[in-house]
């Protein structure tokens, strides 16, 4: 009876830790043990080598200028990625954040979404039949006399950015548009009670009060924009080595898992380093970037 | 300082009319409130004087300026909002210097400036605290420190007080008053609490709920003077009887079925106060004396059986009912701690007063 007394008092001054134990269980299961595994095989000297037959060699390796350059590609691209879809997101938001009737919000909202019930294979492959030699915008140029010979629109680094914006586009708009909606109205009125016109009234107000959704909505897009394997695989047409490609050659194509598991750590780190410094931006110089445009 | 008059303004919202072709001038350094039942349209008016609505006809001058269609950013208006609206990313100081670096002041005149303000609110020991750790009170200050600092022609408020405490609310209404005596600054005070009106308003308007001004006037006016039975209503409290007026040889009386025929003061020059006419008389419950034996000296007598006793503390309300069955209100100093009549439930009491401290009405 007293264990019991004892368990049950346990579990009711516990409960909300308790409930927490199963997603922490998968996340400690599926991602930490991985992830050490994962640094050790990296460590590892060659397949079958003891745990304890610890080596640098693979990251030596990696310490080479074509290595370096893929990283720095995709960060590049990643970097694009982030930056036009933080542009092009943002007065969406705003616009339906603070602009659009309520009675219109939810439509409108749905429209957003509307990505997210489609095939991610289905959306990218789409693309091949518009950006194609013979595709949709090539055929309709040559149709229309604008251009002679179809253009070469596929196949490089470009349309790799064009489809990735397209794809990653909702990730940015959704954190902006939740954080925009909760900027009472009262505060851009008094703003510009206060003497600011609109434009001072977003660069103080607005931008300062939407920071979280911004940094929410970078995180979302650059991370996985940083490791994506699919979409210059398809668009890309697998020319030009990423990430996530060179990741995914080493373990499925070259079966070399010590050399691709230290890449993987390699880029996670660089990865981390981003994550540091667009941390450290937003803290600081957003001021000095107000002060400077003044 | 530069008076505000509204010309026939009209507002409109999603096709209803808020305000309808109202004319109103604000006199320039008073203390002026806005009082009026939510939805009467009051929060419009002062949301038109701060460029936050656009009127769809009229206009309103700002002195001799026409600022109807100013933008809102070159009014020199502040507001304080009801929710104070306060920056919550920016500590006090910088909510405070807001206009002030908006205008590109240089900074030692902006920090002699927010000092000096913020002392005069009583918070300069919070000069850089977070918006977040304030109490409401203190939220209170830093809003209006905020809208006075760049030293408006008009400073709005916006129901300021509604959140707070009935204690710290009257502190307020006192420091308001020093506050608007200090700058001489216009306020304009937007409220549905008839008390907070009466006690910071040098002048004040009163709006119905169709967004029309029912009078204008000091506060005393507007209480002991109202012109409809809406606004004696509205503000404070009042009996409201209807009966028909006799004028017979320039003395006015006033007949209320089953009551009988009783002293008023009349005026020929009044177009409604003609013999026959049916009207208002409205008598405040304070100006009537209540008494269990009969005293002499007053102009009218009434008698009445008190129906129930509310004990307020400085006064107590007797509800009693006359003869007609129609309950009044009647309030009773507690001067004494031991009166010497003692009024009870069901007793039968006498009303008395004097025909000068009622009021007649047309509607």
């Amino acid at each position: 009876m007293k264990i019991k007394e004892t368990i049950r008092e346990f579990i009711s001054k516990n409960s909300s830790f308790i409930l927490t134990v199963p997603a922490v269980l998968w996340q400690v299961l599926f991602l930490y043990v991985p992830l050490v595994l994962v640094i050790f095989i990296s460590l590892q000297r060659v397949a079958d080598s003891s745990l304890f037959d610890v080596t640098f060699s693979h990251y030596v390796t990696l310490f080479n200028i074509a290595y370096l350059y893929i990283i720095a590609r995709s960060a590049f691209v990643a970097l694009c990625v982030t930056f036009f879809c933080l542009i092009l997101a943002y007065p969406v938001a705003y616009f339906l954040a603070l602009r659009v009737d309520s009675r219109w919000k939810n439509g409108l909202l749905f429209l957003l979404t509307l990505p997210f019930w489609t095939n991610f294979l289905i959306q990218i492959y789409s693309w091949v039949f518009v950006l194609d030699y013979n595709g949709l915008i090539n055929t309709a140029l040559l149709k229309m006399g604008v251009i002679q010979e179809p253009l070469h629109m596929i196949n490089n680094m470009y349309a790799i950015i064009v489809v990735m914006i397209y794809y990653y586009l909702p990730f940015m708009m959704m954190p902006l548009y939740s954080i925009l909606e909760k900027i009472q109205h009262d505060m851009l009125e008094a703003s510009m009670d206060l003497g600011a016109t609109h434009w001072q009234t977003f660069k103080r107000i607005t931008i300062p009060l939407s920071m979280s959704g911004v940094k929410t909505g970078v995180f979302l897009v650059f991370v996985p924009a940083f490791g994506e394997f699919a979409i210059p695989a398809i668009i890309g047409g697998g020319q030009q080595m990423f990430v996530g490609s060179l990741v995914s050659h080493y373990f499925l194509a070259a079966r070399d898992n010590q050399l691709g598991a230290a890449f993987t750590m390699l880029s996670g780190f660089v990865l981390l380093i981003c994550a540091l410094l667009f941390n450290w931006w937003c803290k600081v110089p957003l001021q000095a970037i107000q002060k400077e445009v003044e | 300082m530069r008076e505000i008059c509204f010309q026939n303004v009209t507002k409109r919202y999603n096709g209803e009319i808020i305000v309808d072709n109202l004319s109103l001038t604000i006199p320039g350094g008073t203390f002026f409130a806005l009082l009026g039942p939510s939805g009467s349209g009051k929060t419009t008016l002062l949301r038109l004087i701060a460029g936050l609505e656009q009127v769809d006809s009229g206009s309103i001058f700002l002195g001799d300026e026409d600022i109807t269609h100013m933008p809102i950013y070159q009014r020199r208006v502040n507001t304080v909002f009801q929710n104070y609206a306060l920056f919550p990313h920016m500590d006090v100081f910088d909510n405070v210097a807001y206009s002030l670096s908006i205008s590109n002041v240089p900074e030692n005149v902006i920090e002699e400036k927010v000092v000096k303000i913020l002392k005069t609110v009583g918070l300069d020991k919070h000069i850089y605290k977070s918006i977040n750790n304030l109490s409401g009170g203190q939220k209170q200050r830093v809003a209006l420190a905020r809208a006075v600092i760049n030293e408006p022609d008009v400073l709005l408020l916006d129901e300021p007080l509604a959140a707070l405490d009935l204690k710290l609310r009257e502190k307020m209404l006192i420091e308001l008053i020093d506050l608007q005596a200090t700058l001489k600054t216009t306020f304009v005070y937007v409220t549905h609490d008839q008390f907070e009106a009466l006690t910071v308003a040098d002048h004040m308007a009163i709006m119905n709920d169709d967004g029309e001004i029912e009078q204008v006037g000091t506060p005393k006016e507007i209480y002991e003077f109202p012109v409809s039975t809406f606004v004696a209503a509205f503000v404070g409290t009042t009996n409201l009887l209807k009966g028909v007026l006799h004028v017979n040889d320039g003395a006015y009386k006033i007949e209320f079925p089953g009551l009988g025929i009783f002293d008023v003061v009349g005026s020929k020059e009044k177009e409604w106060m003609r013999n026959g006419n049916t009207i208002f008389m409205s008598i405040r419950p304070e100006k009537i004396e209540i008494s269990k034996t009969p005293m002499t000296g007053f102009s009218n007598e009434l008698q009445a059986t008190v129906q129930s006793i509310v004990y307020h503390g400085r006064s107590t309300q007797y509800n009693v009912r006359l003869q007609n069955g129609e309950v009044i209100q009647v309030f009773e100093q507690n001067e004494e701690h031991f009166p010497q009549e003692i009024i009870d439930y069901d007793d039968h009491v006498f009303l008395y007063w004097q025909k000068e401290n009622v009021v007649l009405l047309e509607k």
